[in-house]
Order: structure tokens, then sequence, then C-alpha cells
């Protein structure tokens, strides 16, 4: 996406807080070290924005998350605490049975469960584009590989959780 | 192309690849071909579809609102309740109001409130309306305004008490105060035409 002007960090932060929020939530399963991204990648894009030179800005913006999101690793290096918050049994849609509710609810611990124990390159990759809806040619330039190594590490990804989840087609 | 043989190692990847809209038209092409009736390509073709259809459906999180700037609804919750939001946004704005402990609030008062004006009674106007001749001393119409937003005030209160609400007084009495307090601050503000006349005190 080429940009003709460059955002406030108020706007970044109401356009993309809930997507970097979410990127972080999936790839650590703990929603304090997702708000935790929040914040930092908004203090980082409040700092950089004054030198920012209109282009791909999601592209700028999500290398700015993913290495956010690699610092606060190394720092913390502590595994997730918890697979799912409370409020991840809200967001479900409008009124659905209770039934409803419970499945989902099943469905989505075994996908975060199986996501957490995915190699982080694999994580990153199908999450950037499953959960935050990334093309490949964003994915790789937030992570500074080729189109090919996304591509590759997507289906690998994705072959990988096919093996941890098991339900009918 | 016609003797192109399945080999999930190979082309697996051009499956998912294919199910995300990023091949070239010559790969959509070659994916076509491979799917034309081998059991085996379709079997991992929905596979793979079904696991990228599990991970589209997780659940979205509403970011916390603390952690944007100014992040409640304002007049958002209004429009929200007269069904004027569209789709998407009505979606956001739900979301917020489940993860939001002061929406929810502030909601549910805006709503009372609304129910309260919608339920109150039509009035007939019997009055005559005239405008008068010389100019109505602004002290006077502070007074006539301030005695029609407390009989305006009442008639909330009655609307809202036959509106059956469950906690309508601490509500509509906070919307009186307002009302009248508008009224006295504002000297354009009158709720009927000065040429009402009400005994000077």
């Amino acid at each position: 996406m080429t940009d003709e002007f460059t955002p406030t960090w108020e706007d970044v932060a109401h356009r993309y807080g809930r997507k970097i929020y979410n990127f972080a939530y999936r790839l650590t399963g703990n929603p304090d070290d997702a708000a935790d991204l929040v914040q930092e990648v908004l203090l980082r894009v409040r700092k950089g924005l004054p030198s920012y030179e209109p282009g791909s800005f999601e592209g700028w913006l999500w290398r700015i998350t993913r290495n956010a999101f690699l610092d606060g690793i190394r720092k913390k290096k502590r595994r997730p605490e918890s697979a799912l918050p409370d409020g991840d049994h809200h967001a479900l849609g409008s009124s659905p049975s209770p039934d409803e509710v419970l499945a989902s609810i099943r469905l989505s611990d075994n996908v975060q469960a199986a996501l957490l124990k995915l190699p982080y390159e694999f994580r990153e990759a199908v999450v950037l584009c499953d959960v935050v809806g990334l093309s490949y040619d964003e994915i790789a330039e937030a992570a500074d590989v080729p189109v090919g190594t996304v591509r590759s590490r997507i289906h690998r990804g994705r072959k990988l959780l096919r093996g941890m989840l098991t339900w009918p087609i | 192309m016609a003797d192109l043989t399945f080999d999930p190692d190979e082309h697996g990847e051009l499956f998912s690849a294919y199910l995300d809209g990023q091949l070239s038209p010559d790969e959509v092409t070659v994916v076509s071909e491979l799917l034309d009736g081998d059991t085996q390509a379709i079997q991992e073709f929905l596979s793979l579809r079904n696991i990228r259809t599990k991970l589209r459906l997780l659940p979205e999180f509403e970011v916390p609102a603390a952690l944007l700037p100014d992040g409640h609804l304002g007049d958002r919750l209004s429009a929200y309740l007269d069904g004027e939001l569209v789709t998407l946004e009505h979606r956001r704005v739900t979301k917020h109001i489940v993860d939001c402990a002061d929406c929810r609030v502030e909601l549910q008062e805006l709503d009372r409130a609304r129910i309260a004006v919608r339920s109150l009674p039509g009035v007939e106007t019997t009055m005559t309306t005239e405008i008068p001749a010389t100019p109505v001393p602004h002290r006077r119409r502070r007074i006539i305004a301030g005695g029609i937003g407390a009989a305006a005030a009442a008639a909330l209160l009655v609307g809202l008490a036959v509106g059956g609400s469950d906690d309508p007084v601490f509500i509509l009495n906070d919307l009186a105060t307002r009302h009248i307090a508008r009224a006295s601050a504002e000297p354009g503000f009158a709720i009927l035409p000065a040429a009402i006349e009400v005994a000077a005190p």
C-alpha cells in the first residue's frame, strides 16, 4: 500500500491498534504481553513518524511491530501463562447458542494452543496472513525475507497445525 | 500438462498460496489441472482449506480502550442505539461495548433516556403564540424559560414513570437538571415562544 500522506499516531492507534493487539495475542497467548506490545509499538510509531517518508506505511508499521515483539521476547524470555483470556468468550458474534459458544471456545482454545507450539517463523507468517490479513508481499517486507520464503512458511505452518489438530473436513 | 501427477510435497504449497489468492495465472492453471479428478489432490486441498478457515475464524479481540487515545465511543453510542451505524462500524462498536464497562453504563443511560423521551405523550397546543410588538425584557424571558424548563422536567419524569423503566428517577432527574441549567444559562434557548405570558414573581 502506498500512502500519499503520513497519518498521525492517533490515527495509527485507532486504525491498527486492534490488529497489533491480535497479532501479539495470537503469537503469545497472553493478553498482558499483547497490551504491552500495543503500547510499545505506538510509542515507537510516535517517535518514528517525524522521520517516516511516505511509502509503504503498512510495511513500515509491521516491521516496527515485529521488531518490538522480538525485542520484548528477548527481554522476557518466558513462556505464555494462559491459553486464552476471559474476553475471548465475548467476541464470537451475535446471539450464538450456548452450545455454539462452547464449541467455539473449545476450537479456539485448541487452535491457539497449537499455534503456540509452532516454530516462531511459521507462527509469525501464519498469524500475519490469517489473523492480521497481510498479503505475502507485505509479510515479506515486514519480516525482511523473500516472498517465496513467506509462501513456504505459511504452508508448512498450516501443515504442522493440521497435524496437531483433528476435526472432520 | 495432462500427465501432471500430484505430489503433496511439491504441490501442497501451491494449494496454500492458491487459497490465499497469491498465485500467478500460470500457477493457477497448474492447480486447476491437479484438482481435476485427482482424489488425493482434492483431499489435500480441502484439508488445507479447512485449517485456513479455522485460523481465520479465530475470535478477534478488541484492543483495551485504555491503550488508545480517547478510546471511548462518544456520540457513536447514540447512533448505535438509533440503528444508524453501518454494519462494520456496528460490529466494531458492539465489540467495544462488550469490552468497555464505561461505555456499557453510558449506553444503558442513553437507552433509558431515549425510551423516556419516546414514551412522552403527544401534546396539543391550544395556546395563542402571537409575537409581541415589543421585545420581552431579558430577565423575564429567563424566568419563563426556567419555568418551562421545570415543566418539561416534570413532564419527563411523568413520562418515564409511565414507561415503567427499572430506575428512571435518577436518569430523568439528571436530564431535568441539565435541561433547566441550559435553559437558564443560554439567553437564546427557549422551549416555547416568548409571547406566552407568565406572571412575574
